[in-house]
């Protein structure tokens, strides 16, 4: 604590005072059981939504799985899927041999401008 | 740092998981929930936003706590809740545009002295010393509250504040000198 004479000739003990004066504070006892409580409140909340949320998407699904008018989708993304990836395929077919038919000229062009 | 990135809320964990990550929270919660409380009654002023501030930075912490903990490599988590409660604490102003009121009257930090002229003469440098910490620059503030009403240290200042510890260590040492300077001219005049 700092003494009066301190005080009289101006020489704060500024470190002392705020020590005494920022002193830690007890929280009411009845802020524990408080956040303890929202704590519980939302965890379960949260548990619950999540539950929910797992319990609907499964139980669609297994509608879906059940109903045959659901079946033509599945069928028909297949189909598009296969025939997307066969025009991938030959593109990509075409492209190569695009290419291998470039460089077959490149190769005889140099070939001829050697032998020149 | 250890472990992803991503945060994964307490309710996604597996049962198991969840269990021992609310075990460790609640360690966690009762060791420190003087100190956060502590520190949102010196920034705000009053025990009724003091409470809903401690329990906003606990919720906070809670959704958190488990990435914190991956990411904290065994360093204490003090530092990582202050500044959940000191970033609330500035969004708390920002909404209300409010400032803290003078929490001397409450606090009663002088109950351990007994010699009634000492008190009154105690009571009325604390009331000054006060009265000039609200006045620092925000951050001069927080850092005081940090070193004297928590205890922590330079490092811990410096990790609430997300600033180096050399620059914690001016901080601390600048608001000192500038409380020291505006008592000693409040005392000349």
């Amino acid at each position: 604590m700092t003494e009066p004479s301190e005080r009289l000739t101006g020489n704060w003990d500024v470190e002392a005072l705020l020590s005494d004066a920022l002193r830690p504070i007890e929280p009411p006892e009845r802020l524990s059981s408080r956040v303890e409580d929202t704590l519980a409140a939302v965890t379960q909340a949260a548990a619950e939504e999540l539950s929910d949320w797992a319990d609907e998407l499964s139980e669609a699904e297994l509608r879906a799985l059940r109903d045959p008018r659901n079946w033509v989708r599945p069928v028909v993304a297949v189909g598009a899927g296969g025939v997307a990836t066969g025009a991938l395929v030959l593109l990509e077919l075409r492209r190569r041999s695009r290419q291998q038919s470039k460089s077959g000229l490149r190769a005889l062009t140099s070939e001829l401008r050697s032998r020149l | 740092m250890s472990g992803p990135e991503q945060n994964v809320e307490p309710a996604e964990l597996a049962p198991a998981a969840k269990a021992d990550l609310d075990r460790a929270f609640e360690g966690f919660y009762r060791a420190h929930l003087r100190d956060v409380y502590s520190y949102a009654y010196y920034r705000v002023g009053n025990h009724h936003d003091a409470e809903d501030l401690t329990e906003q930075a606990f919720l906070q912490a809670y959704r958190h706590f488990d990435r914190a903990r991956r990411e904290s490599d065994g360093r204490p988590l003090r530092p990582w809740v202050i500044r959940i409660a000191h970033n609330l604490a500035s969004n708390y102003y920002r909404d209300r545009s409010r400032r803290p009121q003078t929490p001397l009257e409450n606090a009663d930090p002088i109950a351990t002295r007994h010699d009634t002229e000492a008190i009154a003469e105690g009571r009325e440098e604390l009331r000054q010393v006060i009265e000039h910490l609200d006045r620092l620059p925000d951050d001069r503030r927080e850092a005081l509250i940090m070193r004297f009403a928590l205890g922590m240290d330079n490092r811990e200042i410096a990790r609430a504040m997300d600033r180096s510890d050399g620059a914690t260590k001016v901080l601390i040492h600048r608001a000192i000198k500038q409380l020291q300077e505006e008592m000693e001219d409040d005392g000349a005049e």
